[in-house]
């Protein structure tokens, strides 16, 4: 058995300042990584530390990786001072992937807000790629105001297929900013719903919070739970169930998950935190 | 066989003053000369007297087999052949435990593996108690059946040595060169059967005050508020989760140098409000008593689902380490307690 902890070293190619708080970074591995959308990596900034991220690329490209990190602690701030050029390692991939076999022809509903679009966009973009597989695909995104939104440069492409509906809602336009899309809370988008909750999947990533609303919503108006797929994030500092940090009761966050079924974690503690 | 106990401890500590080439390390309970009263585990005899019988020592036997702070990439170094001698059946039990943990299907510790195999295990039978043992409360004995390389238990003036794997057998061999042995009769494993069940009468009279259970399911039924009660004195040390021979969390450190990527592990705790906190703040054990709540649950359900196994040994270590005095043992039997009269309470409504 190959060391678990091994390093693949990867270079920074490029550098997309997504958001003022939210940067892609495209790396370029000294081997391919093959990995199953909804999978992580760890990430590591020499000498500073790593954490977990999941690409934001699509799982049918394993030469380069785009990883869309937001700036909220120790790790991420080094990485939003890195450059191109730089060197970073990556471990992984780790833990459980979306199931793209079950959503093969169905409506497949797509639920996600800030960050929480990174994961989202890799899931999205690996459906695309065979896109006539699913019946349809509806992408609601959310983000705290016009400034905040992130692949902007991509959202024209992904408008462009016939059964994919792309929506975009911001929490507040300030005054001065140009927005003609969706305003409000991302939840608010489901009332524009036009598939059958009862036998069809939905995908949710996001802030904690969001997650959880979202959730209820999602059971509000009919979603099984065992079709609401959620992507926990906690603490995963080894990746394979070792460190104990992302413990959920039984489940390990980064073992077991990070893609779980809602009914899977339902009676688990602190899930949305 | 049957080896007299001076012989035994002649060729110990010739073993351990490096005067016979058979181990590069050997490690043994002893009370340092400057501290009679603490039982520790140490490699020089020249600093105390070995005590391989008596009960566990300080330290558990974990910190030899998954350090404090190991690099775990790249692969750890070659490392040197280790005995260590007088482990306690607690010490096994967690030993075991590990091994599920580090050496498994999915995942192989490579530090620990190497440690593993390059150690040695000779157990020893407890001929004393210490005021905190209950190994009797969770299943266990004061002696070993299973899971060492070879076992010794003092009869009288005599040891009867029992021998389990290969490295056990290659001790007993190296033993026979310097000692004069002799076969176990009859009569010696009818005295040692007698006296282990003496033993565990010991353990189980200190204890009876305190709840034995096959079924912990209740600690997680269990409101939040004994909780509250038992961890009030609790300042959050870690002291417990260091000392516990089963408890492994870590923390991956990068410590890169240059072009060269190198991680290192080191002991965390589940106690530290900083565990499982993510980058932006929040945890899902933002208070100390949800922290303290963990650790019991920990023990008594999520290791037992993981590895099939209770994660406590029973060997007490937590209770005198914590500087708050909290007893282990009453903290479990108080929260069984209540959770029983919550139960009735119910019933009766």
């Amino acid at each position: 058995m190959s060391n678990p902890y091994r390093v693949i070293p990867a270079t920074i190619t490029e550098v997309i300042q997504e958001s003022p708080m939210i940067r892609t970074l495209k790396l370029l591995p000294e081997e391919p990584i093959v990995f199953k959308t909804g999978q992580f990596v760890e990430l590591s900034i020499p000498s500073v530390g790593e954490g977990p991220f999941t690409p934001s690329s699509s799982h049918y490209i394993s030469d380069w990786m785009d990883i869309t990190i937001m700036k909220t602690g120790f790790v991420t701030e080094a990485v939003h001072r890195a450059q191109v050029g730089d060197r970073v390692g990556l471990r992984g991939p780790y833990g459980s992937h979306y199931p793209l076999d079950k959503f093969a022809g169905k409506d497949v509903l797509i639920l996600g807000g800030g960050c929480g679009l990174a994961p989202l966009r890799s899931l999205f973009t690996t459906m695309l790629h065979d896109v006539e597989r699913y019946n349809s695909i509806t992408f609601f995104a959310g983000a705290k105001s016009p400034k905040d939104c992130i692949y902007k440069d991509q959202v024209t492409g992904w408008r462009q297929f016939a059964n994919v509906r792309f929506v975009r809602s911001v929490d507040v336009v300030p005054e001065g900013d140009q927005w003609n899309e969706d305003v409000g809370l991302v939840t608010k988008l489901l009332a524009k719903l036009d598939i059958d909750p009862k036998t069809n999947p939905a995908v949710v990533c996001g802030p904690p919070l969001m997650m959880k609303f979202g959730t209820w919503e999602l059971l509000k108006i009919g979603f099984q739970e065992s079709n609401i797929y959620l992507s926990m994030e906690k603490k995963m500092y080894c990746g394979f169930g070792q460190c104990r940090h992302c413990v959920m009761g039984k489940y390990y966050a980064c073992k077991d998950g990070p893609v779980f079924t809602y009914d899977q974690i339902k009676n688990e503690e602190g899930i949305w935190e | 066989m049957i080896v007299k106990a001076d012989d035994l401890f002649a060729f110990l500590t010739r073993c351990a003053k490096q005067e016979l080439p058979y181990y590069s390390r050997v490690f043994f309970p002893q009370r340092p000369f400057t501290h009679p009263d603490t039982l520790v585990l140490g490699n020089n005899p020249d600093l105390g007297i070995l005590e391989i019988d008596s009960y566990r020592p300080v330290d558990p036997v974990k910190l030899l087999l998954y350090g404090v702070r190991e690099r775990v990439y790249p692969e750890p170094r070659k490392i040197a052949d280790q005995l260590v001698i007088g482990v306690k059946a607690c010490d096994l039990h967690a030993i075991e435990l590990l091994d599920r943990a580090m050496i498994n299907e999915q995942f192989v510790d490579a530090a620990y593996e190497a440690w593993r195999k390059a150690t040695t295990i000779i157990s020893c039978d407890c001929t004393a108690t210490a005021p905190t043992c209950h190994c009797t409360l969770v299943g266990g004995n004061p002696y070993s059946e299973s899971g060492y390389d070879a076992n010794l238990a003092r009869i009288g003036d005599d040891y009867l040595l029992m021998v389990a794997t290969a490295k056990g057998k290659k001790f007993a061999q190296a033993l026979q060169e310097h000692a004069h042995t002799t076969a176990a009769s009859l009569d010696d494993r009818k005295r040692l059967a007698q006296f282990r069940k003496k033993m565990t009468q010991k353990v189980e009279k200190k204890n009876t005050k305190f709840r034995r259970s096959e079924d912990y399911s209740g600690l997680r039924k269990s409101g939040m508020e004994p909780w509250q009660i038992e961890s009030k004195e609790c300042v959050g040390c870690g002291a417990c989760t260091h000392i516990c021979p089963t408890c492994y969390c870590l923390i991956l450190n990068d410590e890169s140098k240059g072009k060269r990527f190198v991680k290192v592990r080191s002991y965390d705790s589940c106690q530290w409000h900083g565990y499982a906190r993510v980058a932006g703040g929040g945890t899902p054990r933002p208070h100390m008593t949800d922290r303290f709540r963990n650790r019991y649950l920990c023990k008594f359900d999520y290791m037992p689902s993981n590895f099939d196994r209770l994660g406590c040994t029973g060997c007490g270590r937590c209770t005198d380490a914590c500087p708050a005095k909290i007893d282990f043992r009453s903290a479990v039997h108080s929260i069984l307690k209540s959770e029983k009269t919550v139960q009735i309470e119910i019933q009766r409504k």
